[in-house]
């Protein structure tokens, strides 16, 4: 018996044995679980097993503790009145948030950051990583860690745009349909039903093979797929606004149709409209990297995630593990939405907490 | 009704009761420490203004704390059993088989998509108290005695199928299906015309009554409570205030809260009577027909006039289409025949065809404060709008028009300029409906049921408002209602409307004075009085308690 597995033990057992005296059921029930697990897990993998464990439990309290101290950061520089909005995030969303955050400033500042050009050949392909190239080179020789900087700024900069586009032309859509009502709004729906009607995917590859791949035309049909979604959300919550009395009393104000939206509808529906950005944003994203990764969306020699796992292929039948980090790139950054998203669906819900 | 209850009798006993909410992450206390005694058989009602903590207490009976509250201290023994330390598992299985609930809206409580008698037998099969078969057989006993019409048939009705006033009987009937010790009625009536509350008040009272089931009666409405509890227990702000037997309780009420609400209804001003010098009236509604799209008619041939500086009210059960006038006036429906004239000349008949002239002269104050102004915009730009939009008043003159508005209506402008509709209590919000229609510069207002969401107390401090303001302004109001006490106490002319019908029109006093038509006969009876008896006796009037169900039903 190694030290390692001596102390592993002793820990656990000791920090069970003081979630039980403190009477916090939770974790007690989790740590002692964990120490019986342990026991099946040490005989069947033996010490490495344990060790995989250790630097699981050691990441995860990393994130947690990096989340909690975020989260403290951003309730300290915002105003009172979003500080005690912040104070209701749990971590997952805190944590969310710090990626979010992490993604932005490599994205902004990636000229700095990235120790190389992004279509810079500084090396032998392939070449395998070393100090100066902390992730190997490509197929051509180029640094990946600096594409993968760059990476971030072109993903998620075309997705954002195309996000927002599809969003501006959704919920404007969606907006109209509801205060004009009558046919409009059958057009309007008619017209949504038409384009949700083709699979997307197959829809994005036709467009782009008719109108070239241009990145006007990717953020334009992209934009387009997305817009039907949003409208169909849009069009719900503010058909539950619209019957409200205080439209019926703006209209007979004589209110304008602009002044509808602006002032008396947007106000009430923008948290579901916030919480669906977010999740509309993933799936743009995955379809634009989906894109690229079939050879159709953003260009070489740009760097992008989606096209940077089909370059860097190969590699996998060798057991290199290289091709995966863009991937992973693309997990933690739509994981990380998802969960700020999850928190704003649960506040907008007006669900409470026992 | 007089019965004499021993201790051996006691059913339900509340000691020390505190409940507190969570708000703003914290806990704050809602109910300070309520006693509560009651026996088997016994009906008590529970009465006080609304955020005094009645429901909050109809649902601590049954060990129930809501979500956001929690029974911080006190005891609650149900039948010698302790509910506070009760396991969840064993007040669950009290819920439903020993002590019922009965909820203020029927029709938001029944789930739509189930049969009637499918989720009246749920419980006693559930419970195993009877077999599917048994618990149909009698639940349409039930409905027949409480006079539900078809009993035999109605059951197997969805719940949108049946009208309001016989939900609530089947809800009833449903509360009964396991006999249970204990029925807890949540305002069960609140929400119904008077001509149907009658019906349902009779149910209820007979099957406590037969069953000798105890209850607790939740309500607002002093005159319900007074023909359904053999005790009343007065409460305010989480406190009790007082507790007597109903007849010495309506006798001599014994502190000044009681005495407060007692004398509510007392509120009473001048009638007006038309001017003769040969003005016009500000609205005059001409032999109007209409019909929503592709449907029946539902207004036929309605006419009345509105002189300036009055009140008409707009009597009848909902349905008889006082609101679809309403919306006549003000263009939301244009009407297929007829013509509404505004001071002499015609009002084009869609408000998308008004000039803001025009819209300005009509304004509205709705019925649910809370759906009537956007929870959203703050309290200065939902008053400041209309005068922005139609006096095109900026900057400092603006702010000042509307701390002017906030005067009038009586809040203190400093203290409500910046907040939010939801910030502001149930009157408060009424009143800034109330400056929103004010803030165009109305001659005329139409008035839908204002009042009937609120608490008597503060429904009068609305009314002396908008008679203050009568005065003062010269305004006209159209006041639709169903409380035939509002229309005593403010209206100048009286319009009685079913089926879409104008049936009887003429100043109040005519109106309240004998002969009348049979209908406008049923509603003025069918207003709960103080009387104790008054329930007993108008049965007995009506003869035969089959009658009250069909005069209502028709």
């Amino acid at each position: 018996m190694s030290n390692f597995v001596i102390g592993y033990y002793a820990a656990l057992i000791a920090a069970s044995c003081l979630a039980a005296y403190y009477q916090n059921r939770k974790v007690f029930m989790l740590l002692f679980s964990l120490t019986l697990v342990s026991f099946v897990l040490g005989i069947i993998g033996g010490v490495p097993a344990l060790r995989g464990v250790t630097i699981f439990a050691g990441l995860l309290a990393l994130a947690a503790g990096t989340s909690y101290a975020f989260r403290e950061f951003l309730i300290q520089i915002s105003k009172p009145g979003i500080a005690k909005e912040l104070r209701t995030a749990p971590l997952t969303a805190s944590f969310g948030m710090f990626v979010i955050f992490t993604y932005a400033i490599a994205g902004i500042f990636a000229p700095w950051i990235a120790p190389y050009g992004e279509s810079e050949v500084i090396a032998q392909t392939f070449a395998p990583p070393d100090e100066n190239l902390l992730l190997g080179a490509d197929q051509l020789g180029r640094d990946i860690f600096s594409r993968i900087i760059y990476g971030a700024r072109n993903s998620v900069g075309l997705a954002l745009v195309a996000t927002l586009l599809a969003f501006i032309m959704g919920a404007l859509g969606g907006l109209l349909a509801a205060v004009k009502g009558g046919w409009f709004d059958q057009l309007m729906g008619r017209v949504a039903d038409v384009i949700m009607s083709v699979p997307s995917l197959i829809f994005a590859l036709l467009m782009l093979s008719i109108f070239g791949t241009s990145l006007i035309v990717i953020v334009i049909v992209v934009a387009v797929i997305y817009s039907p979604r949003v409208f169909r959300l849009t069009r719900a919550v503010a058909g539950n606004i619209v019957v409200m009395d205080y439209i019926e009393a703006a209209k007979l104000r004589g209110e304008g149709d602009w002044y509808l939206i602006r002032k008396e509808i947007l106000p009430n529906s923008t948290a579901p409209l916030v919480a669906e950005f977010g999740l509309e944003f993933c799936f743009v994203f995955l379809l634009i990297a989906g894109l690229s990764f079939l050879g159709l969306g953003i260009q070489p020699p740009t760097a992008d995630w989606g096209s940077m796992v089909r370059e860097n292929a190969t590699l996998i039948s060798f057991g290199d593990i290289t091709p995966l980090i863009p991937a992973a790139a693309i997990a933690l950054l739509t994981v990380a939405v998802n969960f700020v998203v999850d928190w704003m669906l649960f506040r907008s819900s007006g669900l409470k907490e026992q | 009704m007089k019965k004499k209850f021993t201790d051996k009798d006691v059913l339900l006993k509340i000691r020390g009761l505190k409940i507190d909410g969570y708000s703003d992450e914290t806990w704050i206390p809602i109910i300070k420490g309520v006693d509560l005694t009651l026996h088997r058989g016994e009906v008590m009602g529970l009465i006080g203004e609304s955020g005094a903590g009645k429901s909050t207490i109809g649902a601590a009976a049954m060990g129930y704390a809501r979500d956001g509250t929690r029974i911080s201290e006190g005891s609650i023994e149900f039948d010698g059993m302790e509910l506070t330390t009760a396991s969840e598992g064993e007040r669950r299985a009290l819920r439903g088989s020993r002590i019922a609930y009965v909820a203020q809206s029927a029709a938001a409580s029944f789930n739509p998509a189930h049969k009637i008698i499918d989720q009246h037998t749920e419980a006693p099969v559930h419970y195993r108290i009877q077999k599917r078969m048994e618990a149909q057989e009698d639940a349409m006993e039930l409905y027949e005695r409480l006079r539900l019409p078809n009993p035999q048939e109605i059951g197997f009705r969805y719940p949108h199928q049946v009208s309001g006033g016989q939900l609530q009987r089947a809800m009833t009937a449903m509360a009964m299906s396991c006999r249970p010790d204990l029925i807890i009625f949540d305002e069960p009536t609140t929400a119904l015309d008077v001509t149907t509350q009658i019906e349902v008040l009779a149910a209820i009272r007979d099957i406590v009554d037969q069953f000798n089931t105890a209850a607790i009666y939740i309500t607002h409405d002093l005159a319900v409570v007074a023909q359904m509890a053999d005790t009343i227990k007065v409460l305010l702000k989480g406190e009790e205030v007082e507790e007597a037997p109903t007849k010495e309780m309506l006798d001599n009420p014994r502190e000044d809260y009681t005495k407060s609400l007692w004398a509510v209804r007392s509120f009473k001003r001048d009638q007006k009577s038309r001017p003769t010098d040969g003005t016009q009236p500000v609205i005059s509604v001409q032999n109007i027909d209409a019909a929503y799209t592709g449907g029946v008619k539902v207004l036929d041939d309605v006419s009345f006039d509105i002189y300036p500086g009055m009140t008409v009210a707009v009597v009848g059960e909902s349905g008889s289409g006082k609101s679809t006038t309403a919306r006549v006036i003000t263009g939301l429906l244009p009407p297929t025949e007829g013509q509404v004239l505004f001071k002499g000349d015609p009002l084009p008949p869609r408000y998308q065809d008004r000039n803001r002239d025009q819209l300005r002269q009509a304004q509205m104050i709705y019925q649910m404060a809370d759906t009537a102004l956007n929870p959203k915009v703050q309290i200065n730009e939902i008053i400041g709008r209309p005068a922005q939009f139609y006096s095109g008043l900026r900057g400092q003159a603006l702010k000042q028009r509307v701390d002017e508005l906030l005067d009038l209506i009586e809040l203190e402008p400093a203290r409500f300029y910046n907040r939010y509709p939801p910030e502001l209590s149930g009157g408060q919000k009424q009143r800034i409906g109330i400056a929103r229609a004010l803030a165009a510069e109305p001659d005329f207002i139409i008035c839908d049921e204002v009042t009937s969401a609120l608490d008597q107390l503060v429904a009068e401090g609305i009314l002396k408002l908008l008679d203050r303001l009568q005065r003062e302004l010269g305004l006209a109001y159209m006041f639709i209602t169903h409380d035939l006490a509002t229309v005593r106490s403010i209206a100048d002319e009286v319009v009685v409307m079913q089926h879409g019908k104008v049936v009887e029109q003429g100043p109040k006093d005519e109106m309240f004075k004998p002969p009348h038509h049979p209908y406008t006969d049923l509603l003025l009876s069918s207003v709960p009085e103080m009387d104790p008896d008054w329930l007993t006796t108008l049965l007995e009037e009506r003869g035969g308690v089959d009658n009250i169900g069909d005069a209502a039903d028709v």
